[in-house]
């Protein structure tokens, strides 16, 4: 019975306007999301290849990965050139869309939005109207006439529904790998394809959260109208509201000051110390050590505050991770950019490296025969490294939103009038 | 009639489940948003204060009678727009070069009364339109009003009346409801200009709101069931909220690409340096040449570093001003070495403009800049064929927390700039007068100088940016109304 009712449901959405105008929105998306995203990672080769030819001390900075075609998420910031600076201080290049001040007005369209916003929209519209729609209809009370279990039904439907609404993402997906993979740029290993595997995976449970929750509001309202009214509210809030949202309301929780506060800061520690150097009498035999121990000490304060800042900024990122990720979208945002290796955990264990490839480079330490710095080495996190710095809590809130919302279908259908 | 019509779509929507959900969503979204917001305002004014004091701090205790690096002390802060409570400014260029920054922002776009009227009144602006002629075609209810004496016009426009009137009823109660707690606010004191652009943003989102009504009314008058209206009303929204705009400066980015900024950085540093070796060269060829001339007269003027004229390219810094005064006092005692001075400062004139010359035929910088400003055109304009675009562009403009705010505040700081270069040659030089001895390490006492208050732009020069925008609103609006009036008329309402 279990197979009739799949199969119907499968039949039915196929050949419903529903099914064709949302695959060919997805497809549409997926497409021009990866052709763009493509475009904008060869750039950024190019910008790489640009960044790393330098002459002298050689930069930290690491080349683009071909998975930020389809998770941008803080790559463009990852990929810009690190070089020790004047007391301790790290000088950062611009990035090239800084002067097309247009990127900070608009979302970045990759393959993470399309599903994040756009499929998740198509999730619950796919799902809005399966039990009140058959209800309506009067297809409900006919089927439920018969000896058919409500549990049965409701996962016939799941099953069948949530079939059908994946398969045009797949076929778009495979296309737009097989573009990417055929391109002479890309360049993807064996862990690659499997973060890309990971990443889609986390995507299908994070859509079949949405569908369960369309499911839910389905279960819960006699009319579709109602229903689609508020799967569209529930989504606005769950997609929009909350994460964006939640990250401004981290900020009143933790104080944190600007960046440009903390440049005049530097500044003003640099100045104190310029100003404590000329009162060193120059004659004195003591200078140079004089003179070391204020260099020591001015770099001593200014990475006080570097630190200090950082711990704030990191317990900010932490509380807005906190606030949010009880909602799919932030999870699953978090989990997506951790899996393609450009998201926070990332940022952070890049950041880490900078900073000890700058001691390296202060302590002339591990130099070559010529005296020659070492070259800045890094590796992207693997997937076990991943799955180890909290990808599998973001993971494992996801499957718990699916269950969550999932029995509160099953639950509401039980009680379900049909009449 | 057309009264009855209206009052009765207004009823008829007020009355329904989506105007309450809309109604409470848009009252708790929009009041907590503001709550947050002006605190978020309080603390941004918290900092841009301590901000000021840091930079009062600095320049009234380590200033140097030095030009260059009492420039390189200044730096004029921004303090947060006085619209902030309600909308997010777009941070400047200072905010992407540190090493430590937010991540958050990138990955999540923060919430503002511009995410309130693009995202949620757009949506419930189609939600309440799209089954409004479909759905009463389905209810049997549009056939009866048709078999009246009333014409199709009068139905239409009294949909669209009734409907807009009832959608704007969340959307200005929540909207005063923020405002009001704003005002209640004692940091915050808006100007009667401030309170004309909120007046003229609001009119700007009524126009964007009632053009999402329109195009869902439009739809509508397409469609033959309320089930297929609503999906082929969100593929539209999908389409002109969520893609367009964001793809655009992509494409943008592929078709007019800009070089390197890195590669611009380099060139421009291998110019400078190339130039310098040039004047350099020409300076060293003018004092062989003045050594055969003039002698142990000129031994003697290197000797005094060459009185500051051009000893910079020879040492790599300034002369001292005792050698400075020296080469002066001698210069007026011997004519003949006034002669020389002179001509030697020609050389060195020359010498400057070869370097000016060939600092100016640098074509990267422009280059880049050229692009740049091509390519943010072309992005500009290519994403106005969403109307999310040009609201953005219009809100943000008329508010002071967009792009034209950013070029504005730098033009201001230029300014500023050149008022403060103006003031420290000034004052180096009243104090060089008064005590010759002074040299570049001299600290000097700048409590006088000019202070740095960042004025608004006037609204009307807002105004003139913002109307191309606002009139691409309102062609929208008509255009959808045309269409919708066009599907109306060939309507079958059995």
């Amino acid at each position: 019975m279990l197979k009739s009712i799949i199969r119907k449901e499968i039949l039915c959405n196929l050949l419903s306007y529903k099914f064709s105008i949302i695959t060919i929105l997805s497809t549409i998306l997926i497409l021009v999301s990866i052709f763009v995203m493509y475009g904008d990672y060869c750039l950024a080769l190019e910008n790489y290849e640009i960044l790393r030819s330098k002459s002298e001390n050689p930069p930290a900075v690491i080349p683009p990965i071909p998975l930020s075609i389809f998770a941008k998420g803080l790559e463009e910031n990852l990929c810009r050139s690190y070089e020790p600076g004047f007391v301790g201080s790290i000088d950062i290049s611009s990035t090239q869309k800084s002067v097309n001040k247009l990127f900070k007005l608009f979302t970045t369209p990759d393959l993470l939005y399309v599903i994040k916003v756009i499929l998740s929209l198509c999730a619950m519209l796919f799902a809005f109207d399966i039990i009140c729609g058959e209800k309506e209809i009067g297809t409900l009370r006919q089927s439920l006439s018969c000896s058919l279990k409500r549990p049965i039904l409701i996962i016939g439907e799941w099953v069948g529904g949530f079939t059908s609404f994946i398969l045009p993402f797949f076929i778009a997906v495979l296309l737009g790998t097989i573009f990417v993979t055929l391109s002479p740029m890309v360049d993807m290993n064996a862990q690659d394809w499997a973060k890309l595997g990971l990443f889609l995976l986390s995507g299908v449970i994070y859509l079949a959260a949405f569908f369960s929750l369309g499911l839910l509001i389905s279960c819960l309202t006699h009319r579709s109208s109602t229903s689609l009214v508020i799967s569209l509210f529930v989504w606005a809030i769950l997609v929009f509201l909350i994460p964006n949202l939640g990250n401004i309301l981290a900020r009143q929780f933790v104080q944190i000051p600007t960046a440009q506060q903390l440049e005049l800061k530097r500044g003003q520690i640099m100045n104190r110390a310029r100003f404590e150097y000329e009162r060193i009498p120059k004659t004195q035999p003591d200078f140079e050590k004089r003179e070391k121990a204020l260099r020591l000490r001015t770099i001593a304060e200014g990475d006080k505050l570097d630190e200090d800042y950082r711990n704030r900024l990191n317990k900010l990122v932490k509380v807005s991770q906190n606030i949010t990720r009880f909602s799919p979208a932030p999870a699953f945002t978090f989990l997506a950019t951790d899996i393609m290796g450009t998201g926070m955990a990332e940022e952070r264990r890049l950041k880490r490296a900078v900073l000890q490839y700058r001691k390296i480079l202060y302590t002339n330490e591990n130099r070559d025969e010529k005296g020659k710095p070492p070259i800045f080495n890094y590796q992207r996190s693997s997937v076990k490294e991943i799955l180890g710095q909290g990808g599998l809590s973001n993971c494992l809130i996801l499957i718990l939103l699916n269950i969550l919302f999932f029995t509160g279908a099953h639950l509401a259908f039980l009680r379900y009038d049909v009449r | 009639m057309l009264i009855t019509i209206i009052a009765k779509e207004f009823l008829n929507n007020i009355l329904n489940l989506r105007f309450m959900i809309g109604l409470v969503l848009c009252i708790i979204v929009t009041v907590a948003c503001i709550m947050i917001l002006t605190h978020d305002y309080r603390q941004e004014m918290k900092d841009y204060n301590t901000r000021m004091n840091l930079q009062d701090e600095i320049l009234d205790n380590y200033a140097k009678a030095d030009r260059h690096r009492l420039l390189g002390m200044l730096r004029p802060q921004k303090p947060p727009e006085r619209f902030r409570p309600l909308i997010i400014g777009i941070p400047g260029n200072e905010d992407l070069g540190f090493f430590d920054y937010n991540p958050l922002p990138i990955l999540f776009p923060p919430l503002d009364f511009l995410f309130i009227v693009t995202i949620i009144m757009s949506l419930l602006a189609m939600l309440f339109s799209y089954d409004a002629i479909a759905g009463e075609r389905q209810s049997g209810t549009l056939r009866l009003v048709i078999s009246n004496s009333i014409s199709r016009t009068k139905v239409l426009f009294g949909k669209f009346i009734g409907g807009s009137a009832s959608l704007l009823i969340p959307f200005i109660l929540a909207l005063l409801v923020g405002i009001l707690y704003i005002n209640l606010n004692p940091n915050i004191q808006w100007d009667g200009s401030a309170w004309v652009e909120l007046a003229l943003l609001t009119a700007a989102s009524i126009t964007f709101i009632t053009l999402f009504y329109l195009l869902g009314l439009m739809v509508s008058t397409f469609s033959k069931y309320s089930a297929i209206s609503i999906l082929n009303c969100l593929f539209l929204w999908v389409m002109l909220i969520l893609v367009i705009p964001n793809v655009c400066p992509y494409i943008s980015a592929q078709f007019c690409r800009i070089p390197s900024i890195k590669q611009t950085e380099r060139q421009n540093r291998e110019i400078e340096i190339h130039s310098l070796e040039v004047a350099r060269e020409l300076m060293k060829e003018a004092s062989k040449k003045f050594k055969g001339q003039y002698g142990t007269l000129f031994s003697e003027f290197e000797s005094m570093e060459f009185g500051g004229i051009g000893t910079w390219l020879f040492l790599g810094r300034n002369a001292s001003s005792t050698h400075e005064k020296a080469a002066q006092q001698r210069a007026e005692a011997d004519p003949k070495f006034e002669a020389m001075m002179d001509a030697f400062s020609e050389e060195f004139e020359k010498a400057m403009e070869e370097l000016g010359r060939i600092r100016a035929a640098n074509p990267v910088e422009d280059d880049l800049h050229r692009k740049a400003v091509l390519q943010t055109k072309l992005a500009k304009n290519l994403a106005c064929i969403s109307a999310f675009a040009n609201f953005v562009y219009v809100a943000r403009d008329l508010t002071g927390t967009g792009l034209r705010s950013l070029k504005y505040f730098q033009q201001t700081k230029d300014e500023y700039d050149d008022q403060f270069r103006l003031y420290a040659e000034e004052k180096i030089s009243d104090a060089r007068e008064k005590n010759p001895a002074i040299d570049e390490e001299y600290y000097l006492d700048v409590r006088d100088r000019p202070r740095f208050v960042f004025k608004e732009e006037a609204l009307r020069g807002k105004l003139g940016a913002v109307l191309p925008y606002w009139g691409m609103l309102i062609l929208f609006n008509v255009v959808f109304f045309a269409a919708a009036f066009v599907g109306f008329m060939r309507y079958d309402v059995r």
